[in-house]
Order: structure tokens, then C-alpha cells, then sequence
């Protein structure tokens, strides 16, 4: 029997570090668009992408990347590996490059053996994140936004099948976070793109489908739409904090924006944000590390 | 020919032949007069420039300005046939950058000098220098940040396994030769000026299987104080100045480099992740 497979299948996947479980027993498939990965810090989002990227080996369970299991051979792993765009949590530039050098570099490790083909390629991909004039300059000089998109332009060389993005929007102003949802969403038209972003806004900007992790378990799967919907008639204006609120804060207006817990006398329901949700969604979990402004 | 602009035109074939290059001066002469100031012939000369022609000299100009220029010895590897791809990848070694070389011949000339000088007596520097400068250089090859692309390079398909392995084959390549020569100076027996290599080309692959393990910084410490407490012990026992390097020892030489090699094939072969044993 011939089931169709997606471009990434993790069944009851598991990873632990010493003592630490960072992984239990995840079960995820993950085909064309872009899939955001929320959670709070330690709920395992760089684990799983490591392990999606062919960083680290998962301790249990199954992973198939582009329908190959990449544990099984040199072969199979460097097969998933030329279809694979991989941007690290931490990246270190070697500061005396520059950034049509570093990216040539990765270039060359990524197989780009022709010299002519591979200098229009290192030129389309820093095009993409906008950093075509600073081509000659060394990464030094460059603003730390600037080497995040030198990062993320090493992970678009040859149009991967398969891309991988450990927080991209880390140091990136609102207007180039814009260029990136444009840079994403062309690409995910073609490719499975999986990344994990802290801010909840980015989430709901930049993808289609939201995975919240936490704790090293997958706490929802769905449609950014399906997550705020889950909010819908638990979140509130009103007039005083709730008692029972799980959270609440004073808005620009005078009013509280209340989520969670019963509602305050006088209160008036509220359009719920993706990041209400997301905080109901994770209850007391979230709010020790991810305490709105 | 009449040349008056607005009336008459010159034709594509004509055209043709003065960008090719084709007419003879006087011709050419005027056409270049006349197409600098008539419009619709130097919109004809546009098309007729062959367009990937322009491309490709626009993409040499930017390769000129943007393409970082390699350090000299990879250009002199470059000449003797060095593939361009593996040029690239050297380049960002550490380890091939000039002030290692230029350390490593250093520290290798005044160990020789002070072979030479004492009569073959204080063979100690030299014997201490030639193994140990390719093992700081393959260490250094590591980058100054170990883990600065870390990540990447062991994820793409080129392999991290094999990029390591090219820089130690590189970092041998461009200090084994000179150290060689060196060796041909050091006074003593004929053997001598060969012997260095026994320890040389066993200390490399000892640590690299131990860099698998504790990081190239740790492993490059511990086998440098290990080669130099078998070096200076034996000066100090005292045993003869050739001792580290005579039949006996160089046998645990060929030895622990067998046990090296296969520490790291064996951590290949049984590691959950391919690629990962250096």
C-alpha cells in the first residue's frame, strides 16, 4: 500500500539532552507553505527544527525528510541535504568575509561547482533579502539585521524543497520583516517552509499554519484563523483587571484588556489576538516567560 | 553616401560590420559620426549588441568587485591546478592564511639552526617543531570559532567529515615540503631528515579522533604536551638526542595512528547521524 508522503513526517519523535526531555513523542507532517513554530523558551522549537535540518539525530521515533529516512545512510542524508535550506538559531559569520564570500562559501559546500552559475546564484539569493549593494562589504560592517539576512540568504541558494528557519525576524526592523513575509510567501509556493518566531504578530503575518509547542509536546496544530478562534468570548475590555484573569494589562485607552477567567462586571468582549490565544492556549506555562507590555 | 540625420538610416548589415569591427577606417569613421547623433541607428546598435554579451561582461565587472580575492597561496594553488570550488573553500581555513605559515617556518628555522649549531646535539627544537606545526595547523583549520558555521557545514551535503579532512590534506601539503627540506640540514644520520615524519603523520590522526570527542582546541593541547613531554623526557633521562624518533618508537607511531584511523571510521560507522565522527 502506497501512501502519499509529506515532505516531512515525524511519528512519535523524542529527544533528550542528559536529564532534560526537549522532545516527547511529537507527531507532525509538514508539506508546501509556511508553518510557524510558537512557544515558550525550552518548549523544544530549535530541537525539532535541528532535527527537521539533519543537525541532530532524534533519540526515538520516526523522521522521513523528502520521503527518505536520513538515519539510514550517507547516501540518504546527503539526498534530503541538497534539497535543504537551513538558517541556525546561531550562526557565527566569520567577520572577515564578506558577504558575497560568505555566502559563496556556503555556495560551494551546498555543491555550486560552476563558477559563473554559482556567482549568478549567490547574487540572486542576497537580491532576495535586499542586500545585493552590500555584496562587497565585509560582515563586520554589516548591522545585525543585515547578517540575519545574510543568514537567511544562505538558506534560499538553489530554491531548497525544504526550508528551515530558526527565528529569522531576530534583529529585523518592520520594514524588513515585510520584505521577509514577501521573500516567505513567494517561497512557499513552491517550498515546505518550517520556522520558529517569538513574536506572535510575526506568526500571524508570515504563516499559514501555527504548531505551539511547550514543554516538548505539540499543544496545537491548525490554521493561525483556528488558533484565534479558540479565544473567541474569553477575552474582554473592561473597565478593572479581572480577578481571575490569567492575564490582563492596561490599554493605550484607560481600559483593561482582560484574558482569560471570568469577566468583569461591565466588560465588553474583545476581538481576541492571536497572541490572546496563544496565551490561553498555554495557560500559566506561557506567562512565566512571555509576559505582554 | 549621404549622412544627414532624420533621412537616411544606415542599414542592420552595415551596422553589423562596423561593431564587428569589419569596415575600413575611413567608413567606419563616418558611420561612428553619424550613429553618435542619430538616435534611431544607436537604438539599432542596441539590438544588434548581442545582449548575453553585455550580460556576461557586466557579470565580470561585478565578479571584479565583488568576489573576494583569494590570499596569495591560493592563487599560487590555483596555478599549479588546484580545482576553482576547493580554492573557495580553502580560502576560509585559518590555517592557510599567511601568519601560520610564516610562524611555522619560523619556529622550524630556528629549530634547525639550533640542530645545525650544536653539532646535532640539541635536536630537541627541531624534533619538538616538525610534528607538532602540522597539528596546530590542522587544529587551527578549525577556524578561529570552532562552532562559528558549525551548523551549516554539517548539514549541507558537501560534508563536514570531508571538509576536515581537506584542510588537514591542505595544511600537510603546505608545511610537510618545507619542513623536508629543513630536515636535509639537521646533521646527523642520513634517517634523520625522514625520521620526523613517523611522529608527524601520527600525531595529525590522533587528533583528529580526539578532536571527535573534546573539540580541536582540547585535542591540539593535549597531544602538543604529550609530544613534548615524550621529547623533552628524553633529553632529560638522558636518552640519545634521535631517541624519539628511532625504529622502536616510531612502530607505537604507526600504531597509534592505526588506532586513530580507526576510532574515527569506527564512530562513523556506528553514529546515529552520518557525518558527524570528526
Amino acid at each position: 500500500m502506497s501512501v502519499p508522503t509529506s515532505t516531512v513526517e515525524l511519528a512519535g519523535v523524542g529527544k533528550r539532552y542528559g536529564r532534560t526531555r526537549a522532545l516527547v513523542d511529537v507527531d507532525l507532517a509538514f508539506d508546501r507553505g509556511v508553518t510557524g513554530l510558537l512557544g515558550p523558551n525550552g518548549a523544544g522549537k530549535t530541537t525539532l527544527l535541528r532535527i527537521v535540518a539533519t543537525s541532530i539525530a532524534a533519540d526515538s521515533g520516526e523522521v522521513r525528510l523528502l520521503g527518505r529516512d536520513p538515519h539510514r545512510s550517507h547516501a540518504d542524508v546527503t539526498t534530503v541535504r541538497r534539497e535543504l535550506g537551513y538558517l541556525p538559531q546561531e550562526l557565527g559569520y566569520p567577520s572577515d568575509m564578506t558577504a558575497f564570500g560568505f555566502v559563496e562559501y556556503v555556495a560551494v559546500l551546498k555543491e555550486w561547482n560552476d563558477r559563473e552559475r554559482r556567482s549568478q546564484e549567490v547574487r540572486r539569493v542576497l537580491e532576495a533579502v535586499g542586500l545585493a549593494d552590500q555584496a562587497p562589504v565585509r560582515i563586520r560592517r554589516l548591522s545585525g539585521g543585515q547578517r540575519r539576512r545574510v543568514g537567511l540568504a544562505q538558506a534560499l541558494l538553489g530554491d531548497p524543497k525544504l526550508v528551515v528557519l530558526d527565528e529569522p525576524t531576530a534583529g529585523l526592523d518592520p520594514a524588513q520583516r515585510a520584505d521577509l513575509r514577501r521573500t516567505l510567501s513567494a517561497l512557499g509556493h513552491r517550498s515546505t517552509v518550517l520556522l520558529s518566531i517569538h513574536q506572535t504578530e510575526d506568526v500571524a503575518a508570515l504563516c499559514e499554519r501555527v504548531v505551539v509547542l511547550a514543554g516538548g509536546t505539540v499543544r496545537f496544530d491548525g490554521a493561525v484563523t483556528d488558533l484565534v478562534a479558540t479565544a473567541v468570548g474569553r477575552v474582554w475590555l473592561a473597565d478593572e483587571p479581572g480577578d481571575d484573569a490569567l492575564v490582563s494589562w492596561r490599554t493605550g485607552t484607560g481600559r483593561h484588556h482582560v484574558v482569560g477567567g471570568r469577566p468583569p462586571a461591565g466588560a465588553d468582549p474583545a476581538e481576541p489576538t492571536l497572541e490572546d490565544a496563544y496565551l490561553l492556549m498555554l495557560g500559566p506555562d506561557a506567562q512565566r516567560v512571555h509576559t505582554p507590555s | 553616401m549621404t549622412t544627414r540625420t532624420g533621412e537616411w538610416h544606415a542599414d542592420p548589415a552595415l551596422l553589423s560590420r562596423y561593431l564587428a569591427g569589419d569596415l575600413d577606417a575611413v567608413t567606419g569613421a563616418s558611420v561612428e559620426q553619424h550613429v553618435s547623433r542619430c538616435e534611431t541607428c544607436r537604438a539599432t546598435v542596441g539590438r544588434l549588441l548581442e545582449p548575453q554579451l553585455l550580460e556576461r561582461t557586466w557579470a565580470g565587472i561585478r565578479d571584479g568587485v565583488e568576489r573576494p580575492t583569494p590570499p596569495y597561496p591560493m592563487r599560487v594553488a590555483r596555478r599549479l591546478g588546484l580545482p576553482e570550488p576547493t580554492a573557495v573553500l580553502l580560502a576560509s581555513a585559518a590555517s592557510l592564511r599567511g601568519a601560520w605559515l610564516v610562524g611555522a617556518f619560523l619556529s622550524l628555522s630556528f629549530a634547525t639552526l639550533a640542530a645545525y649549531a650544536s653539532g646535532g646535539t640539541a635536536l630537541a627544537p627541531f624534533l619538538l617543531a616538525a610534528p607538532l606545526a602540522p597539528v596546530l595547523g590542522v587544529a587551527a583549520a578549525y577556524g578561529p570559532r570552532q562552532d562559528s558555521l558549525e551548523a551549516l557545514i554539517v548539514t549541507a551535503p558537501y560534508g563536514r567529515t570531508r571538509l576536515i579532512l581537506l584542510r588537514t590534506l591542505a595544511v600537510l601539503v603546505s608545511v610537510l615540503p618545507v619542513t623536508a627540506l629543513l630536515g636535509l640540514a639537521v646533521p646527523g644520520p642520513a634517517w634523520l631528515a625522514a625520521a620526523w615524519l613517523g611522529p608527524a603523520l601520527a600525531l595529525v590522526p590522533v587528533l583528529l579522533a580526539l578532536a571527535g570527542f573534546v573539540g580541536p582546541r582540547f585535542a591540539a593541547t593535549v597531544v602538543s604536551l604529550v609530544w613534548s613531554g615524550v621529547v623533552l623526557g628524553a633529553t632529560w633521562a638522558p636518552l640519545a638526542p634521535t631517541w624519539p624518533v628511532e625504529a622502536a618508537q616510531q612502530g607505537v607511531y604507526v600504531g597509534l595512528a592505526v588506532a586513530a584511523c580507526a576510532v574515527i571510521a569506527l564512530r562513523a560507522g556506528t553514529d546515529r547521524q552520518p557525518g558527524v565522527a570528526l
